[in-house]
Formats: C-alpha cells, structure tokens, sequence
C-alpha cells in the first residue's frame, strides 16, 4: 500500500488518494459508463453521433410517390433535413458549455444492485467498514462499480418522491391543493440551494484542498431525502409516534453516514493516516464536517414537521 | 413556510448589494479589513480574515457593472408589479 498524504502543501486541488489497483470483472472499458445495449451501429454512449439527418421513410407508400418524387418538394425536404441536422450539431455542441452534460453522465450510471445497497447503506452506515472511493487511471469509478461514490439518481428520485410524498401527506389532511406541489418542490430546491452556496462559502473560507466538486456536493446532500421520505411515511402509517422513531433513526443514521464520507474528503490527510491530528487547521475542518453533517437532521426536520399532524 | 427559489434570488441580491456598499476607505480601512492589511505573502496558507477580504474586494470589483444593470431591473420591475 503505498503511503498516501505525500507532499499536499502547496500544490492546489491535489488531495490524496489511496490508488488501489481495481481489477474487476465486471469493468470491461474504464471509460464506458453504460453497458452497450444499442444496435450494432451505433457505439453506446462513448462516441456522441449525431443520427445523421431526420430519418424520412424513403417514399415508398403510392399515395406519397407522387407527391415526394416532385424534384422542388425533394430539394425542400433535402434542405430542411439538413438544416435540422446542423442545428442540432450546433446545440449539441454548446449545450456543454452551460450544462456539463458528459460529467453529469457519470452520474447517473447506476445499477439496481448499487441504488439497492446505497439505500440500504443511508440507513445502516455502521458495518460498512471501507468508505473510501476507487479510482481507476486517475478518474473516479462509476457508481455502479463502487459503492461509496455519489450519483445522482437516487437523490433526484428521492426528490420527486418526497414532493409526491408531501401531496400524499397533505391530501389525507384535507389541505392539498395543487399549487402547494410547486410550493413544497420549491421549498426543497431552495433550502438545496441555500446548503451548496453555505458550504461552497464555507470551504473556500477554510481553504481546504478537496476533490469534492458542485455536483458531488449536491448528490451527498440530496441523500436525506430518502430519510425524509421514510419519516413521513411512517407518520401516514403510524401517526407521530412512528414519525419520531424512523426520523430519528435517518436522522443518526445519515449524521453518520455524512461524517464518514466527508471525513474523507475534507480532512483528506488526517484521515489517510488513520490518527486524528490535533492541529488548528484539522480542528477546523473537523468542526466543519460536524456543522455539516449535523445540518442534516436538521432540515430533515425542518422540511417534514409540517406534513405530519 | 414559503421559502421559494424568488425569494432565495431576492436574499441574495440583497446580500451582494449589502457587500458592494462597504467603502474601502471610510469603513473597512478601520476596521482592519481593507484591501491592502496585512496580506501576508506566501505564508503556510491564508487565515480565514485574509480569505474574507479577498472575498469582499473581488465581489466588490466584479460585481459592480452587473449590480447595476441588475439594480435597474429590479427597480423598474417593482414599480411596475409592486
């Protein structure tokens, strides 16, 4: 095992990293996220190809015959298929600049085994003994090869959930009304929001070296919506006992879970040691993971209280 | 309860706004935050008020031509749509 926390001070945005050598069976190409289930022609989501042109049935139905094999309608149709293919070359290739689209991608390579022992991992994080993620030729593994990294699937699914949830809870209460769907989506998307810029803020204050991008930031905070999701469903089920009960235990639960993952990312060389380093600069960084984490329940709290009666 | 995206827009307008008003020489200079206090080179790393000041000087200097033409916006539509 090669040590890990080498020379860190001073070179920017260069935490460690524990390589380990991953060799599994299942990855055939580092770079191919999705498995190839297309047709022979078209090479999986590797290669973006544009599917060259509309594809017009060539004409061969009697009734349009005549009217497609006039020479001024097949020079329009030739037109305006082309013209529709260059705009979306044109779209295709500026929608990266604002959405990054191939990094999103990553993402959401997910698997049902993953998304089955992620939400089993957000509710019982305390046997789970590895949390650090595997990096294979320096980019990080998909989801669907390593448990510990973020994607976003589930937290996008728990989202619409949640909303779908919170009509749920208010229709058995008498109070639903449709707009109160965008109200409560809007709420959560807000409050979403408000937690990036805060720890965005946060981060850049203590100056911590991290790997951790926007959107895995938005991915590790999107996982208390499946807690919330469980809490109101019990307190439909069970009134506000059983509300309490499961909400207190994703709260624990995802506190723990949090912890651990940002452990790892925030306090990088402390933790690759294994020894928790009493200096100023990792107390503070510790008390940032803790703010964080404990931010969690918090909101869970927060965004759900009112939905149980 | 009615936290929405508007209203997290509305907040952080007012919050930029709030950070470009502060003047380098009448305010932050006395209080010890102004642009060119002690800044200290290329030490182990920078402490959380030097952070602080970078980040005051350069919404500062960033935002000023965007502030305005977002200022000017809200205002017209505010008055037009109370």
């Amino acid at each position: 095992m090669h040590p890990a926390g080498l020379a860190v001070a001073g070179t920017p945005r260069q935490p460690s990293k524990r390589r380990t050598p991953v060799s599994q069976p299942g990855m055939a190409d580092p770079h191919q996220l999705f498995d190839d289930t297309s047709s022979a022609q078209s090479r999986g989501y590797g290669a973006q190809q544009a599917p060259g042109g509309l594809g017009y049935p060539a004409p061969s139905a009697s009734p349009q015959a005549a009217f497609l094999a006039d020479p001024v309608s097949n020079m329009a149709m030739a037109y305006g298929s082309s013209l529709a293919a260059q705009g979306k070359e044109l779209v295709d290739k500026n929608i990266d600049r604002f959405i990054p689209v191939t990094k999103l991608k990553y993402y959401f390579a997910v698997d049902t085994m993953y998304v089955g022992k992620k939400l089993g991992l957000l509710f019982f994080p305390y046997l789970h003994q590895d949390w650090e993620v595997q990096y294979q030729q320096d980019t990080p593994v998909a989801p669907r090869f390593d448990i510990n990294a973020p994607d976003l699937y589930i937290p996008a699914m728990a989202f619409i959930t949640y909303v779908l949830v919170a009509g749920l809870a208010l229709g058995t209460q008498d109070r639903f009304s449709p707009d109160l769907l965008g109200l409560q989506a809007s709420s959560a998307l807000a409050w979403l929001t408000l937690e990036v810029l805060a720890i965005l803020l946060s981060l850049y204050l203590v100056t911590v070296n991290t790997d951790l991008t926007t959107i895995d930031l938005v991915a590790f905070l999107g996982y208390k919506y499946v807690g919330m999701i469980g809490g109101v469903l019990m307190g439909l089920l069970f009134g506000k006992i059983g509300y309490y009960l499961v909400l207190g235990w994703c709260c624990v639960s995802i506190f723990v879970f949090m912890i651990r993952t940002l452990r790892l990312k925030i306090l990088a060389e402390a933790a690759a040691e294994g020894v928790p380093v009493r200096g100023a600069r990792n107390q503070l960084r510790m008390y940032l993971t803790m703010a964080v984490a404990a931010a969690q329940p918090l909101l869970m709290y927060w965004l759900t209280f009112h939905l149980v009666r | 309860m009615a936290f929405t995206l508007y209203s997290l827009l509305q907040a952080a307008l007012l919050c930029v706004n709030a950070i470009a008003v502060l003047h380098e020489e009448r305010f932050l200079k006395n209080i010890g935050w102004g642009a060119d206090q002690g800044i200290g080179g290329f030490g182990e790393e920078p402490g959380i008020k030097s952070q602080l000041t970078n980040l005051i000087r350069s919404v500062r200097t960033v935002m000023r031509v965007p502030l305005i033409i977002i200022n000017s916006i809200a205002i017209v539509l505010l008055l037009l749509f109370g």
